[in-house]
């Protein structure tokens, strides 16, 4: 599904700048303990991200240090009030950009024919096919946990990121934004994208010649 | 609104992203269209199964341990650096004094009984040992973190004037955990830290200038052990409290990608 296309990166236009949390205030003992109320609660959830992203735990491991250690010493930029989760999250997905998984993510990129239709939000999966299944079909392929995990498996990483930010970690559209650095309508758009492969990938039950990809523990 | 709600308004509702006037709009047509009632049913079922099935990582109960270590660690005055931890706590700079004392002690001793080392060879590596107790007890995070050998490895481009190799196979429960810049002997050396299970390892590669130790170096220090080689331009030694021949066998797989052997570098 996926084909490597040399000097294309879908994540060329992202920037690496932090957005409006800044607040120059350098203070170390109280800020560390501002810092470890905020941050500690949102470790498994980084972490849970950084594995999907990376694919294996050893790297997730690494990203999720690197992460917390650079938004430790850029922590005096962070604006009290705003949302801390979105501005670490934001720090995991430009480490992730980085990294040595990251870049290599950044390489492989999806033919557009291939992924869901264009930025403007349009899936290719026709209506008729989600129209056919029955509720009771739909509550039992949504059933298949494994099933779905496979599906996301199979995502572009843009698609899987915007995805767990969405549902698995509940952001906001406008937070799932600041996080990506991208406008509200390509979120949207995403959003719609990525759903209409899970659903698709749940319709079509994997074959020897399209297995599920396999996650190193 | 008439229209079928196309898949961005789905993704919206089920996201709870719509207006007031939108979501109106869109339950005025949902009551009348079985079709988009359908999918505005799956979509809000998958977004629900999607977080489900999204938790899917457990994280590890060393992570959680080592990021409180960081975080705390980073409590600690600014001024203090690996070497200046003696007022990060009365324990901390107790212990230091205790081993830095007691290494000279015992490395007093240990030349007069034995002659295996030169008071220089001796004198760095009590040096080295006295960086390994003042990184333990800094628990301060390193300077570069990263268990990957082609992050750490460039990362001393450009700050210390020879290069190294390290191994991509590290001996069974070995792990590269990150590195540092220090000085012994007042010339810049490369500070590795790896941990063997739960026992943490100070490697030190520093360019061979003085011929100060041995050509193979294998001492008790203040309880700990102290083991490495040598190459022609590069004094590479290892200190730590783990079991001697699980620190040969990490010293073992750096040696061996010195000089190319069986390693890409």
């Amino acid at each position: 599904m996926w084909k490597e296309k040399a000097g294309e990166n879908r994540y060329s236009s992202i920037k690496m700048t932090l957005l409006p949390w800044k607040r120059v205030d350098r203070r170390s003992g109280p800020q560390t303990s501002a810092f470890e109320d905020l941050a500690m609660p949102l470790l498994p959830s980084l972490y849970n991200v950084a594995f999907w992203l990376c694919r294996n735990g050893t790297d997730a491991e690494d990203l999720v240090q690197e992460t917390f250690l650079k938004a430790l010493r850029g922590f005096a930029s962070f604006e009290p009030g705003s949302n801390f989760k979105a501005w670490i999250f934001r720090i995991l997905r430009n480490t992730f950009l980085t990294s040595r998984t990251g870049l290599a993510a950044q390489r492989t990129v999806a033919l557009e024919d291939e992924l869901s239709g264009s930025e403007d939000g349009h899936a290719i999966y026709p209506e008729a096919a989600i129209d056919r299944q029955t509720p009771e079909m739909n509550l039992m392929l949504l059933a298949d946990r494994a099933a779905l995990q496979a599906g996301m498996e199979t995502l572009a990483p843009p698609l899987l990121e915007v995805i767990l930010l969405a549902d698995v970690e509940e952001l906001k559209y406008r937070e799932i934004a600041a996080v990506l650095d991208v406008p509200m309508g390509t979120v949207m758009s995403r959003i719609a994208r990525a759903r209409a492969a899970l659903r698709a990938a749940l319709q079509t039950p994997p074959s020897p010649s399209n297995p599920p990809k396999e996650v190193r523990a | 609104m008439s229209e079928h709600l196309n898949d961005e308004l789905l993704n919206a509702l089920a996201d709870g992203e719509l207006t007031a006037e939108q979501l109106a709009a869109a339950n005025e047509h949902l009551a009348q269209c079985a079709a988009c009632t359908s999918n505005a049913l799956f979509q809000s079922l998958l977004k629900s199964a999607t977080a489900r099935a999204g938790q899917r990582y457990a994280m590890p109960a060393q992570l959680q341990e080592r990021m409180a270590r960081m975080v705390k660690g980073q409590n600690a005055p600014q001024q203090a650096s690996r070497l200046g931890v003696w007022g990060f706590t009365g324990w901390a700079a107790a212990a230091v004094l205790l081993l830095v004392f007691g290494s000279i002690f015992v490395f007093e001793r240990n030349a007069q009984q034995v002659a295996v080392v030169s008071s220089e060879s001796a004198a760095l590596v009590t040096e080295a040992c006295d960086q390994h107790v003042a990184t333990l007890a800094g628990d301060a995070p390193p300077q570069v973190i990263s268990s990957d050998r082609h992050t750490v490895k460039p990362w001393f481009q450009g700050r210390i004037p020879f290069s190294f190799n390290l191994p991509e196979n590290l001996p069974a429960d070995t792990k590269l955990e990150g590195a540092d810049l220090t000085y012994l002997h007042s010339q810049p050396a490369a500070l590795l830290l790896y941990s063997i299970g739960k026992h943490r390892v100070s490697v030190f590669v520093l360019q061979r200038l003085s011929g100060a130790l041995p050509s193979d170096v294998s001492a008790e220090h203040s309880g700990f052990h102290v083991d490495g080689f040598n190459t022609r331009d590069l004094e590479v030694f290892a200190v730590s409290d783990v079991d001697p021949g699980r620190l040969a066998g990490l010293i073992g797989a750096i040696e061996q990608v010195q000089d190319g052997r069986g390693q890409a570098k």
